[in-house]
C-alpha cells in the first residue's frame, strides 16, 4: 500500500524537493502551499500523515494543526525554522505527533515519518511505549531498537541496559546503578563486565562505534545516554 | 531606607513643631502683646474711673459714661468684691481665681468678663473685654493648628507618595520583563502625567520587543528554509556526486546553521527577557554529550545537578569546545566540579592560551585579537557563553591555572533562574 502524505509547505522549491525525496522513499505526496489549500485537500481525500510547516503565509501552522486535530486523527509532523522550545511544547500539546527543526537531516525526516505512521497502525497506546532520540527509536512494546527505521541487533540484556540508560537520558549512571537497574529481571551471566555489553550496544546503534555519540563513557563516573541526538 | 511618604510627613511635622516653638519663644521675648493689652486695659479703666474712695454716685456716673454704647451690663466691685456701681443688671462677684492682674472671662455661670484694676477694684461686663488666659489660648491655638495640619496632611502625603510607589512598582515590573505591566492613571497632576508617560513608554517597549521577536522568528524561518533545501539537494545528489564534495557541503550547511543560530540567539538573549525554561540538569552528563561531538575532548569531574535551560547550556558548552577547537590545540580538557553550591565548568587546551591582557576582551562580541591570525568563527561564541552564564545567574571568565596556562571558568548557581 502506498502511503499518502499531505505536505503543507509554502516554499515551492523545498516542497518540490521534499516531494521528490519522499517520493523516492515510496510515499505518495500531495503538496499544499497554503493553509486554506491544505484544509481543502483534507476535506477531499484521506491522508495517512501530514507534514506541516509551522510558518505559512496565510495562517499559523499551529492553528492549522488545531483544526486538523479537531477533525481527524491523521498524524502530524511539524517542520519549523524557529527551533524554539516553546513552539515545540505548544505544537505537541495541540496534537502534533512529532516535530523537526529546519534544517533537518532528510534521513531523520524519513525515520520520524515512518515512526509516526507505524504508531498510527499500532495505535496510540503503543506509541507512548516507544522512545525517540533523533534517528533512533527504542520500541519498548516490541523490545526492538531501530536506527533510521532499520532494526538493530541486541540481546535481551543489552536491550534492558540500553532502555535503563535511555529512560534516564541526560543523567550520568554509574556501573553499579546500571547493574541494579537491570539485574532484577535477568539472571544472565554477570561475569562479563558491563563494558563489554556497552561496546556491543555501541556497535549496534552508533554511526561510528569508535566515536560514540549516543552511549557515552564518562571517565570515573559511568555512562550517559545522550538526550540530544542527530 | 526611609520611605518617601514618611520622609515627607516627618519633614512636615518637624517644620510644624519648629514653627510652634519659634512662635512661642518670640511671644516670650516680646512680653506677649495680648497679655500687655490686658494690663493696659486695667490701667486705662482705672484712669477713666474716679478713685476708689470717691462717692458711689460719682463712680456710678463714671461707669455710665464708660458703658455708653456697650450694649451690655457693667458692674464695678470694690477690693472686697462688693458691688459699688452697676449699669443694667448686677453681675456676679468676681471669683477668687489666679489671674495675675490680667482680665479673665468666665463662661460657666453667665457670660461675664472681669478686669482687675491696679488699685484692686474689679470691673465686670457681660460683653467680652480683654483676653482671658491669652498665653494658654495662644499656645492651644497654635497646637491645635499644628495638629490639624499634621492630621490633614497625612492622607494627602500618603496618597501622593502612594501613587509614586505604585508607579515605581510598575517600572520595576517592566524592568523584570513583564512587558504588559501598566499603572493606573489617577488624578490630573504631574504624577498622573508621569504615569501616562510610563504607560506610553511601556507600550512602545512592548511593541518593539514584540516586533523584535517576530523579526527573529521570521528571520530564523527565512534563513533555515534555504538551508533545508540545500540539505535535501545534497541528499538527492546521492550517486552522482563524490562523497568528499558531499561531506564538504554538509559541513558548510552545518556551519551556516550554527551561524544563524548564534546570531539569532545573541540578539534574542539581548532583547527578550522571557523567563528561562529551566529544568533539573546533570551538568556532567550534558558536558559528556557535548564532548562526544569533539575529537580529543576529555572530560572529568563529578555529577552536579543544577536547574537551567538545557538548550542554552548545551550552546555554552559547545561554544567553549568550539573555541578550543578553532583557536587552541588538542586535547581539550573539560572539568565539571561542585564548588559551594555552584556548578563550575573549567575548559582548557594545549594551545597558546589567552594572554592575560585579553582576558576580558575575548568576551566582547565580534572582538578579534590584535594579530587577527585566524578569522574563523562568528565572533559571538564567547560573548554568548557569558550571556548564557549571566542569564543563569552565574558568570564566565578567563583566568590563570596553577601551571600558568589560561582557562575558561563558568560558574552556575545550583538553583539558577533568570
Amino acid at each position: 500500500m502506498v502511503e499518502r502524505i499531505l505536505l503543507v509547505e509554502d516554499d515551492p522549491r523545498l516542497a518540490e524537493m521534499l516531494s521528490e525525496y519522499l517520493g523516492q522513499a515510496g510515499f505518495h505526496i500531495t503538496v499544499a502551499a497554503l493553509g486554506a489549500a491544505a484544509l481543502e485537500r483534507l476535506s477531499g481525500a484521506q491522508f495517512d500523515a501530514i507534514v506541516l510547516d509551522l510558518m505559512l503565509p496565510d495562517m499559523d501552522g499551529l492553528d492549522l494543526c488545531r483544526e486538523v486535530r479537531a477533525k481527524s486523527d491523521t498524524p502530524v509532523l511539524m517542520l519549523t525554522g524557529r527551533g524554539d522550545a516553546v513552539d515545540r511544547i505548544v505544537g505537541l500539546e495541540l496534537g502534533a505527533d512529532d516535530y523537526l527543526p529546519k534544517p533537518f537531516q532528510p534521513r531523520e525526516l524519513l525515520a520520524r515519518l515512518r515512526a509516526i505512521l507505524r504508531r498510527r497502525v499500532r495505535g496510540r497506546i503503543a506509541a507512548e511505549q516507544s522512545l525517540h532520540f533523533g534517528r533512533l527509536e527504542i520500541d519498548t512494546a516490541a523490545r526492538a531498537v531501530r536506527l533510521d527505521g532499520v532494526q538493530c541487533d541486541l540481546t535481551g540484556y543489552q536491550f534492558d541496559l540500553l532502555l535503563a540508560l535511555a529512560e534516564k537520558a541526560g543523567r550520568v549512571l554509574s556501573r553499579d546503578l546500571l547493574m541494579d537497574l537491570v539485574k532484577g529481571e535477568h539472571l544472565e551471566a554477570f561475569d562479563r563486565s558491563i563494558d563489554v555489553h556497552m561496546s556491543r550496544i555501541r556497535a549496534a546503534i552508533e554511526d561510528d562505534p569508535k566515536k560514540p555519540r549516543r552511549v557515552i563513557t564518562v571517565r570515573g563516573a559511568g555512562y550517559v545516554f545522550a538526550k540530544a541526538q542527530d | 531606607m526611609l520611605r518617601l511618604y514618611l520622609r515627607f510627613y516627618l519633614a512636615l511635622v518637624a517644620s510644624l513643631v519648629l514653627f510652634v516653638l519659634a512662635t512661642v519663644t518670640l511671644w516670650h521675648f516680646t512680653g506677649g502683646p495680648m497679655e500687655q493689652t490686658g494690663i493696659t486695659l486695667g490701667r486705662l479703666v482705672q484712669n477713666v474711673l474716679p478713685p476708689a474712695d470717691s462717692p458711689a454716685a460719682e463712680q456710678q456716673e463714671a461707669l455710665r459714661r464708660l458703658a455708653t454704647g456697650l450694649h451690655g451690663d457693667v458692674t464695678l466691685f470694690d477690693q472686697e468684691g462688693m458691688p459699688i456701681a452697676a449699669i443694667g443688671r448686677s453681675l456676679h462677684t468676681p471669683p477668687d481665681v489666679h489671674h495675675e492682674g490680667m482680665p479673665f472671662t468666665l463662661w460657666s455661670r453667665e457670660h461675664a468678663s472681669y478686669v482687675h484694676l491696679a488699685d484692686g477694684r474689679w470691673l465686670a461686663a457681660s460683653v467680652p473685654i480683654g483676653y482671658s488666659h491669652p498665653r494658654f489660648m495662644f499656645h492651644a491655638a497654635l497646637a491645635l493648628l499644628a495638629l490639624a495640619i499634621g492630621i490633614a496632611a497625612y492622607p494627602i502625603v500618603r496618597q501622593i507618595t502612594g501613587r509614586l510607589e505604585r508607579l515605581q512598582r510598575g517600572v520595576e515590573s517592566l524592568g523584570a520583563g513583564h512587558l504588559t505591566a501598566r499603572v493606573a492613571v489617577e488624578g490630573r497632576d504631574e504624577v498622573a502625567r508621569l504615569a501616562e508617560s510610563f504607560n506610553r513608554a511601556a507600550g512602545q517597549i512592548e511593541q518593539l520587543v514584540q516586533g523584535h521577536k517576530t523579526l527573529l522568528a521570521n528571520a530564523s524561518h527565512e534563513l533555515r528554509t534555504p538551508l533545508a533545501r540545500i540539505r535535501l539537494a545534497v541528499e538527492l545528489m546521492k550517486a552522482s556526486a563524490d562523497a568528499k564534495l558531499k561531506l564538504g557541503l554538509e559541513q558548510d550547511i552545518a556551519e551556516l546553521d550554527w551561524l544563524v543560530d548564534e546570531i539569532l540567539l545573541a540578539s534574542r538573549l539581548d532583547a527578550v527577557t522571557d523567563a528561562l525554561a529551566t529544568e533539573e540538569l546533570d551538568v556532567l552528563a550534558l558536558a559528556a554529550e557535548e564532548c562526544a561531538r569533539y575529537d580529543g575532548a576529555q572530560l572529568e569531574g563529578k555529577v552536579v545537578n543544577i536547574r537551567g535551560d538545557a538548550r542554552l547550556l548545551r550552546r555554552l558548552l559547545r561554544n567553549l569546545l568550539e573555541n578550543a577547537r578553532r583557536h587552541g590545540a588538542p586535547p581539550t580538557q573539560v572539568r565539571v566540579a561542585r564548588d559551594a553550591g555552584n556548578a563550575t565548568i573549567t575548559v582548557w587546551d594545549d594551545g597558546p592560551g589567552v594572554p592575560q591582557a585579553e582576558f576580558e576582551n575575548v568576551f566582547r562580541p565580534f572582538y578579534r585579537p590584535g594579530d587577527a591570525r585566524d578569522r574563523a568563527g562568528t565572533g559571538l561564541g564567547l560573548a554568548l557563553v557569558r550571556q548564557i552564564a549571566h542569564r543563569h545567574g552565574g558568570d564566565a571568565r578567563c583566568t590563570v591555572m596553577a601551571d600558568g596556562r589560561s582557562c575558561f571558568v563558568v560558574t552556575l548557581p545550583a538553583g539558577a533562574s533568570s
